[in-house]
């Protein structure tokens, strides 16, 4: 295969891992370049392909189940107060 | 104390001090105290967590420059508290040996690599206490990486701000981290069946 060259090389052209590749995708961190070469990388590295849906549902369902929901209503208030106490 | 090194002192007029806090950090306060929860895993340890961590950044709002990331400043902040202050008082946890995990991670040994036997399926059939007890159950450095960048959205060069360590580092550990937990919930499929074909 014609290989077009990697966006994701590093600047001393070192050869990026799969790993960093499928970090940079699922981190939204990419470029378009990099996320068109990804898609096409992912076409002949199986575990790419086989990371890529599990990562991407695991980041998604901790977004989800893991944010937290207020802080308590009371530390606002208790914080205003301590600054106050503390600059008079 | 180092917060930001290389902001020279702002000089703020106490109104201006007052605006920062109001309009700049209080906004975060809810996020923080996710993060101070998911660290102490005690909700009044996380109340006092975050309450230091506020009062901090109003002692040091002079090296804060007013329009910058004040989030990642404010978790830079709780983070190193939490460190100094709270990792102390409770005894220390076992060290991981992350030279030797980094090296390895870092190789391209890693690819290679079996990754835990996790199905896209099974995922969607935890309900959030599964995902958020083994969210729970990482060593904090690890815990810390994926409350950051999954819950948080911090890009890796933030990241690497708050935890004082090269952006190489933060990809590893973010790639252990999302290991380990995958092996976590692997267990956890396995334990209820999930996993069956």
């Amino acid at each position: 295969m014609n290989n077009p060259t990697n966006p994701f090389a590093k600047p001393d052209q070192q050869k990026p891992t799969c790993m960093e590749m499928l970090q940079t995708i699922l981190d939204g961190q990419a470029t378009e370049e990099q996320r068109k070469y990804f898609k096409m990388h992912m076409d002949h590295c199986m575990p790419c392909y086989k990371s890529y849906d599990l990562d991407m549902s695991l980041k998604q369902l901790v977004q989800s189940k893991c944010c937290g929901g207020a802080a308590p209503s009371d530390l606002i208030e208790k914080i205003k107060q301590q600054i106050e106490q503390k600059s008079s | 104390m180092e917060l930001e090194e290389e902001v020279p002192k702002q000089n703020y007029s106490e109104k201006e001090k007052g605006e920062i806090f109001n309009q700049e950090f209080l906004p975060h306060i809810n996020s923080m105290y996710n993060f101070g929860y998911r660290l102490t895993l005690d909700r009044d340890d996380a109340k006092d967590l975050v309450q230091d961590t506020y009062l901090k950044a109003y002692r040091f709002v002079e090296s804060f420059q007013k329009g910058t990331n004040a989030k990642a400043w404010l978790f830079r902040i709780l983070k190193n508290s939490f460190i100094n202050d709270y990792r102390k008082k409770s005894k220390e946890p076992a060290k991981v040996d992350y030279q030797e995990v980094e090296t390895y991670y870092n190789s391209e040994e890693v690819d290679r690599q079996i990754t835990p036997d996790l199905r896209v399926e099974s995922l969607k059939d935890m309900i959030g206490d599964e995902i958020s007890n083994a969210l729970n159950s990482l060593d904090v450095d690890f815990k810390t990486v994926i409350i950051l960048c999954d819950l948080e959205g911090f890009k890796y060069e933030e990241m690497a701000k708050i935890l004082d360590i090269p952006i190489g580092t933060v990809r590893s550990r973010l790639h252990r981290a999302r290991n380990l937990l995958k092996e976590k919930l692997s267990e956890y499929a396995k334990s209820m069946g999930y996993n069956k074909a």
